[in-house]
């Protein structure tokens, strides 16, 4: 019990106050002292995650406890928070956007997604949902000259209602049923550890169903891709990994222990999970196939990971799951940024005869989404590979091996398009200039951490498994 | 005479319901819902649970309502919207509107009326147990739901604010 088991989500809540009421009173003189604020303050609870590291820091009766799995993923939010405001500095200016508001709603939502996987009591975690989903919708629709973005804002508000409703109704029958908030003692069944309780059941399934709804499973997946083509394209980098990210941990660590146990819950929840990955894998991938923006690709090779993800779910397989996450932040967070770059003055997005002939014009730009695509596919040696490595190859151990087989045909279907994007780039003659080389060294300095990122977990990733695993063997 | 006010109101509370889902127009229906809203307050409060009522009224029929009549605004309603019916609507929203402050006020009476001896009674320590529940078990979740409504209110200023100060 210590209060500092709160100072990384209170350093984030501050940072955003403190660029809210920049942005607030200085205006568009404020808007690169918020971005700074912003990122000191995302140092600090980096500062303060790392320094809790071991320590089982906990406080509020332990509805907030600091767990290994809770900081690694606290770790992520901080570097993907800070790509994504190094992201925005010059897009921001660029697309009329304030960027002292998209700092302090970033900063909101992060928190909302420490608040999510730091806690162990659904009442807790619902909230967190909620205000990183509050922040979220804002996020979208930020680029108020763009009708696509105030589309996509109205869209991602009318379904996150919609599965936040869910989320309480279920909530509501867990706590009348069991008369616990607490993430494992609804489903306990009075002593029977094999035993299915009706309430409960539903409950959790109700609430299931709106965690698929917001880490975008099919087939709750619909809104996805137009809310990720709509939002401004750093934010569409946060909206594909951070609450994917949150939800799929606060999935794995309510079903990992109903899968692991066996019995009637098992038999029930287990094949929705399985049947769900497969879905989203191959409707992912699939529509990916027909898109000729590349945005709207991304978007959909999004929705195909978080299939690949709930593989790892399904097989109660954390370590495998923290590794892709990671791997995953490194690659959809480059390929975002180098997305950022291409997109020029107009405001269109790139499409993908507006790539071709890049690898000539651009040379190093293009090897690096080459990089980002390749790892995205799952080639080695880069991150992506041992990472759809460990997560399969831990179900087949487990003994999902049609999933994992339905897992590596999905995969199999995405390099497809992914090469796509390679071959225009690097075969395709030029159709029109694509004007690109503005001086925006943040956002060079994110592409060159994100191809670090992938290379260094591809090639050597023997230090963070060792964190991970270190980290991740008492809970699983 | 509970019987009686029983009868009344839930006669009140499926006649507005069955009104709400026969009635066209968007805005109508929105306001019968208000009435239900309002007549299920009253049937909690006949069941001595004078805070499930309070609540009933000032978050169902006052906030919620209230989001729903903006999103009903927010389309084209002048097409569906006959201008004869408009009388109606005002004498409808007004009879709501002094249902509404009834029963607030009559909610506002037994609670200032509980400040004296009356203070002991159960229904009172009830309330102040959750009050007390709110600041010790549960501060975590109820200082959370502040951050949310501060992301709520800068989420709103964002998306509407001013354009150049934002």
């Amino acid at each position: 019990m210590s209060f500092l088991a709160l100072a990384p989500i209170l350093a984030v809540v501050a940072g955003a106050l403190i660029s809210l009421l920049l942005e607030a009173f200085l205006g568009r003189k404020g808007h690169e002292l918020s971005a700074t604020a912003a990122v000191v303050s995302l140092l600090a609870a980096g500062y303060f995650i790392v320094r809790s590291w071991n320590l089982e820091l906990g406080y509020f009766a332990a509805r907030l406890s600091l767990d290994p799995l809770a900081l690694l993923l606290m770790a992520v939010f901080v570097v993907l928070g800070a790509f994504v405001i190094l992201m925005s500095l010059a897009y921001a200016s660029r697309r009329d956007i304030a960027l002292g508001q998209l700092c302090g709603l970033l900063l909101i939502a992060l928190a909302g997604l420490m608040i999510m996987v730091s806690s162990t009591d659904w009442l807790v975690v619902f909230l967190g949902l909620e205000v990183l989903s509050v922040a979220s919708y804002a996020l979208t629709g930020l680029r108020r000259s763009d009708p696509a973005s105030s589309e996509a804002a109205a869209k991602y508000f009318l379904m996150g209602s919609f599965a936040g409703a869910f989320f309480v109704f279920g909530l509501a029958i867990l706590f009348g049923t069991s008369g616990s908030m607490s993430l494992a003692s609804g489903l306990s069944g009075g002593g029977v550890p094999s035993a299915l309780p009706a309430g409960p059941a539903v409950g959790l399934g109700l609430i299931v169903a709106a965690l698929f709804f917001k880490i975008a499973v099919a087939p709750f997946h619909m809104w996805a891709p137009d809310v990720y083509e709509g939002a401004p394209t750093p934010v569409a980098a946060f909206l594909t990994i951070a609450p994917k990210a949150a939800g799929l941990v606060v999935l794995l660590r309510v079903l990992a222990p109903v899968l692991g146990r066996g019995g009637t819950a098992a038999a029930v929840f287990g094949p929705v999970v399985s049947a769900a990955a497969v879905l989203t894998m191959f409707a992912g991938n699939l529509a990916a196939l027909r898109q000729s923006s590349v945005k709207r690709l991304l978007a959909y090779s999004a929705i195909a990971h978080s299939g690949y993800l709930l593989v790892a779910v399904a097989a109660g397989d954390g370590p495998g799951l923290v590794f892709y996450l990671i791997a995953y932040l490194f690659m959809n967070a480059g390929a975002f940024a180098v997305l950022t770059a291409l997109e020029g003055d107009d405001g269109g997005t790139a499409t993908l005869d507006g790539l071709a002939g890049l690898g000539r014009r651009h040379p190093a730009l293009a090897a690096c989404l080459a990089v980002f695509l390749l790892s995205l596919a799952g080639f080695p040696p880069t991150a992506g590979f041992l990472a759809k490595f460990y997560v399969f190859s831990g179900a087949v151990a487990k003994g999902h091996v049609v999933l994992v087989v339905a897992a590596v045909l999905a995969s199999l279907v995405s390099v497809a398009y992914y090469l796509k994007v390679i071959m225009v780039m690097y075969m395709k003659d030029a159709a029109a200039d694509l004007t690109i080389g503005r001086d925006e060294p943040a956002l060079w300095l994110v592409v060159f951490l994100c191809v670090f990122g992938v290379v260094q977990l591809g090639l050597w990733p023997g230090n963070l498994l060792t964190l991970i695993r270190q980290g991740s063997s008492g809970l699983f | 005479m509970t019987l009686a006010v029983f009868v009344v109101l839930s006669a009140v509370c499926v006649a507005a319901v069955a009104a709400m889902i026969l009635s066209r127009n968007p805005a109508d229906n929105a306001l019968f819902l208000v009435v239900a809203f309002a007549a299920l307050g009253g049937l909690f409060g006949l069941l001595d649970s004078p805070f499930a009522a309070v609540a009933q009224v000032l978050v169902y029929a006052g906030a919620i309502m209230v989001l729903f009549l903006f999103a009903v605004m927010m389309f084209d309603l002048r097409r569906l919207e006959p201008r004869s019916r408009k009388r109606v609507r005002l004498g409808l929203a007004s009879a709501l509107a002094a249902l509404l402050l009834a029963e607030l006020a009559l909610a506002g009476i037994r609670i200032s009326g509980l400040a004296g001896p009356a203070w002991r009674s159960a229904e009172a320590r009830d309330m102040a147990r959750l009050g007390r529940l709110l600041f010790t078990d549960y501060l975590y979740p109820l200082e959370i739901s502040a951050l949310l409504l501060m992301a709520a209110i800068a989420g709103a200023l964002a998306l509407a604010g001013r354009k150049d100060a934002g």
